[in-house]
């Protein structure tokens, strides 16, 4: 069956994604033995600032019920070392990979964007969500307008495909999508984490060097869905896609996601329970279309009545 | 990059339950049997509904056999689920994982210090090295030794004669071993494994040859890291770290480093877990 995708103007080779800080630079899973690039559609490296990062003090991350709180703190080596000296290692005819672009700054933003515009990355992702940094990220995301100002600054440096990564963490999520589509977004991501936080009561301190951390796991899935659900109705209408995530673990995850309108299948946290999990999600993925007889998964994404 | 990390589901042959909430688990594993080194850990999957896996150093390894045995204490939710397993049921392993001992001077006296669940790491050392080099293992415990222990038939200079037991594997091993707690248990030192370490260099006519591995609780591995200073040793520290994947794709599990003047975060899964005691942060001198 062939499970190859259109997204944004590209062609994915499946619906699968790796999603950004959960696979480093590209290189880390495929050290495993029966891990192949070829299954998914496409890899998103960790989010990029302009200059390096180190990161957050530890402790980065947490076990939580159903899922687990991580306070990285965008740690990157810059974009310039990027793509001077991790893209050109990377095996970009096994798949395509896309940069997370992050900033303090409109201007961050839109100069890490002009720079990857040359280099091989097919597709740039926008981080306005990210809740562990203390400027950009999520401060830019729960505002329609900063959010819009970020895409559009980005959208006059490339012409490549660019998907803005909505934050869970505020109400007005339909306005934000309208708003950064109308500043030239290709595409969503949706979601990225909820804040949260865990107390250690021995020391009475919190866990997280950071004190709070972005939620992640099928603890948020319920969320994820319901936001998907809510901005459908728009993206459809605009054809911008929407690349699913928040606890997607196994096939049936999948599918939930395709029906409510994923015309993509993010996956983050569900590889640290699972690191081989997208061959058993294709497989699924391929069972259920014959069953229900799709031919095409595209077929089946927003296919829910209600 | 070569594929040489392996998803395997093991099969726990034998738990056994020990003192002090430990517990030994022996997997039959043989594909990370067969690669496994010594300062190596495997990512253990507690349960199939939790995110996180559970890094747990390689003990003893056994690849004919295709078995590996592994310490555990139970300190939180996910080890007390891995304390509930039983005989014949089957674990998903992640590994083998890290970066190993650097163990390949053999004109070297390698020293190991173990305390607690990080005394299995100086066991893979021991097994790794057995007669190619000379080393001694001082490990310390404040609950009861989860292996068995015997008096020790080799005579180490500097030790007090009370202290005189030794781990019996490491004695068929023919590697000298002493115990340290402050528990006043039989035969054991009454006191830190690291003074017992202490005691033993300076009753070495020459120390240059002495290289300091060590793995246990963060004030035992200062202790270890002074100990280095004062005697001027190369010093290679085993660190814990709570990690997402475990395989270096998230930075979760990361340690302050000072390199060349200039600070970094490293991964400890796979930039570690054994480091350099001057690189760190923490413990540089
Ligand atoms: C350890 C960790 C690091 C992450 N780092 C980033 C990042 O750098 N940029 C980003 O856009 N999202 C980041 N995320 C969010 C994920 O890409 C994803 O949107 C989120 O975890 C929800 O999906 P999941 O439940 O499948 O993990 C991170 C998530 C985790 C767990
Ligand atoms: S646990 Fe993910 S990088 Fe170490």
């Amino acid at each position: 069956m062939n499970l190859s995708i259109p997204f944004a103007g590209l062609t994915l080779q499946t619906p699968l994604i790796l999603l950004s800080g959960c696979v480093g630079f590209g290189e880390e899973y495929t050290r495993i033995e029966g891990f192949s690039n070829q299954d998914v559609g496409a890899v998103i490296l960790k989010g990029t600032t302009l200059e390096p990062r180190m990161g957050n003090t530890p402790n980065r991350v947490y076990e939580t019920p159903s899922g687990m709180l991580n306070a990285i703190g965008l740690q990157n080596p810059g974009t310039p070392y990027v793509i001077e000296h991790i893209l050109p290692r990377l095996p970009h005819h096994e798949t395509q990979f896309w940069a997370n672009v992050n900033g303090s700054s409109i201007e961050e933003y839109a100069e890490v964007a002009r720079r990857f515009d040359d280099s091989p990355v097919t597709a740039m992702e926008i981080n306005i969500s990210c809740p562990n940094v203390k400027e950009g990220g999520v401060h830019f995301g729960n505002d329609p307008v900063m959010s819009a100002k970020v895409v559009a600054a980005m959208r006059a440096v490339t012409k490549k495909p660019l998907i803005t990564k909505i934050s869970p963490n505020n109400a007005q999520v339909v306005d934000i999508v309208q708003a950064c589509a109308e500043a030239g977004s290709d595409a969503f991501s949706v979601i990225n984490t909820l804040v949260g936080m865990a107390v250690d009561i021995e020391k009475r301190q919190p866990i997280l060097g950071n004190i709070s951390g972005g939620l992640s796991g099928p603890a948020i899935k319920p969320v994820a869905l319901w936001k998907i659900h809510q901005i459908r109705e728009y993206t459809a209408k605009h054809q911008l896609p929407i690349l699913g995530q928040g606890g997607i673990c196994n096939g049936h995850d999948a599918i939930e996601f395709a029906i409510t309108g994923a015309d993509a299948i993010g996956l983050g946290t569900g590889l640290f329970y699972d690191p081989l999990l997208c061959k058993k999600i294709l497989t699924d993925l391929e069972d259920y279309m014959q069953r229900h007889q799709f031919d095409a998964y595209q077929n089946m994404v927003g296919s829910l009545s209600c | 990059m070569s594929n040489n990390i392996h998803v395997e589901d093991a099969k726990l042959l034998a738990i056994s339950h020990h003192e002090g909430d430990q517990f030994i688990m022996r997997l039959h594993a043989p594909v990370i049997a067969a690669q496994a080194k010594a300062g190596q850990f495997v990512h253990i999957q507690v349960s199939p509904e939790r995110a996180m896996r559970r890094p747990i150093s390689i003990m003893f390894c056994d690849p004919e056999k295709g078995r590996l045995d592994i310490l555990i204490k139970k300190i939180g939710q996910g080890t007390a689920l891995l304390a509930k397993r039983q005989q014949g049921e089957s674990l998903s392993l992640l590994g083998p994982i890290g970066k190993p001992f650097d163990l390949l001077d053999t004109s070297k006296r390698y020293i190991l210090i173990g305390g607690g669940v990080g005394i299995p790491p100086m066991l893979a050392v021991a097994q790794h090295l057995k007669a190619s080099a000379r080393m001694v293992c001082f490990a310390g415990s404040e609950v009861p030794f989860p292996f068995k222990i015997r008096p020790s038939t080799v005579i180490l200079p500097g030790i007090p004669s009370t202290a005189m037991m030794g781990l019996d594997v490491l004695e068929n091993w023919k590697v000298p071993s002493r115990l340290a707690s402050q528990q006043e248990y039989f035969g054991c030192f009454n006191g830190f494994v690291t003074e017992l370490a202490d005691q033993y260099l300076s009753a070495l006519g020459t120390t240059e040859d002495c290289v300091l591995l060590a793995c246990g609780p963060e004030v035992m591995l200062h202790a270890v890291a002074k100990l280095g200073q004062k005697w001027q040793l190369p010093t290679q520290l085993s660190l814990e770290a709570h990690m997402a994947c475990g395989i270096g794709g998230c930075a979760g599990c990361v340690v302050k480093t000072v390199e060349n003047g200039k600070e970094y975060y490293r991964r400890v899964c796979v930039d570690g877990p054994v480091f350099d005691a001057q690189v760190l942060a923490a413990y540089a001198g």
